[in-house]
């Protein structure tokens, strides 16, 4: 349930942006998740839900949700491929580990909408 | 009217930043870092008290124990005489940054050659909380699925060894080593893989080579 930390820290970084730009309110918050970050969506949320209404700008904000699958390049093959099941980061084509992450371990606000 | 705001910004930015200070700290003072994570009773904590037997002699070793309530483990710990601080965390289900940052006034890190720090028992949690380590190791034993792994892809993905741990009692389990191994390949090419079991000994010694090999490293900056 770490889920929770991560909420406060992003209602923690929004509110203080929003005020920053002297919004009067916040309305959505996009966040970009990978695969690989461990974050479970459903459970954030709730904990985005749950807790939000302690911010004065924040407190009636959506949170938006993007994953991102993992993408792996293999350096033999050169070639880019989407982690399967998501996560498994070995070559598809030559299933050889020779691996590197392109993308998935994110965990990112990506922009907020304000009044 | 309303505005779209582009940020950009990492949510853990505040932890990473922090555990950048930390990991920079420990590399001025020639500090080696280890950041064990598993599931509960996995044997973590008796690796531990191995690894303090064979190498507190040659190596000046600390302790962080991180568990939700008790100080058990560093009550264990302390009996090996190395000095140890317990974080009790309360209710949360890894440790961050910042925790480490305080428990740090527990120790004298100029002395230190070693810094283990003994996460909370969780394999999902801990894996998004960088520390500062040098290594994170994760300890997974034969009385467990061997598709931890693979249910537990972030944590095995983040580590930089994995510890099969138990391993005497591998005849009366369905456990196969080699699908375990194959599963945290498949999410972590480079993976080093050891084989442990602190009640027959074995693997010990490869297991305490190791420590001391990456410590050496760490410490002389190469």
């Amino acid at each position: 349930m770490h889920e929770l930390s991560i909420a406060m820290e992003i209602l923690e970084i929004v509110e203080k942006e929003a005020l920053k730009h002297g919004a009067g309110a916040v309305r959505k918050v996009r966040l970009k998740v990978g695969d690989l970050s461990g974050v479970e969506t459903d459970s954030l949320t709730f904990s985005f839900d749950a807790i939000k209404g302690e911010k004065k700008l924040a407190g009636k904000a959506d949170l938006l949700i993007q994953r991102t699958p993992a993408r792996i390049r293999c350096k033999p093959c050169g070639a880019d491929f989407e982690g399967r099941s998501g996560f498994i980061v070995s070559c598809p084509e030559c299933e050889g580990f020779d691996t590197r992450l392109l993308a998935g371990d994110e965990l990112e606000i990506v922009d907020i909408e304000i009044d | 009217m309303s505005d779209t705001i582009r940020l950009e910004k990492k949510v853990l930015s505040r932890n990473d930043m922090l555990a950048a200070e930390l990991r920079e700290l420990f590399r001025e003072k020639g500090v080696a870092v280890m950041n064990m994570v598993s599931s509960p009773g996995s044997g973590k904590t008796s690796l531990l008290e191995k690894t303090l037997g064979s190498l507190s002699e040659t190596l000046s070793i600390g302790v962080i124990e991180g568990d939700i309530q008790t100080e058990n483990d560093a009550l264990r710990i302390a009996a090996t005489g190395v000095p140890v601080h317990q974080i009790q965390t309360g209710g949360a289900c890894h440790l961050e940054a910042e925790m480490i940052r305080r428990a740090l006034d527990h120790f004298s890190l100029e002395d230190l050659d070693l810094l283990i720090i003994e996460n909370v028992g969780n394999l999902v949690c801990p894996s998004a909380f960088d520390l500062g380590e040098g290594i994170r190791v994760s300890v997974i034993s034969v009385t467990e699925g061997d598709d931890k792994p693979l249910k537990y892809p972030s944590m095995f993905h983040s580590a930089d060894v994995m510890v099969v741990n138990k391993m005497d009692l591998l005849p009366y389990t369905d456990f196969s080593v080699e699908k375990a191994v194959a599963g945290a390949r498949s999410l972590n090419p480079g993976i080093r893989i050891l084989e442990t079991s602190c009640r027959t000994g074995e693997g010990l010694d490869s297991w305490s080579e190791f420590v001391k090999e990456f410590t050496r490293k760490q410490v002389s900056g190469v």
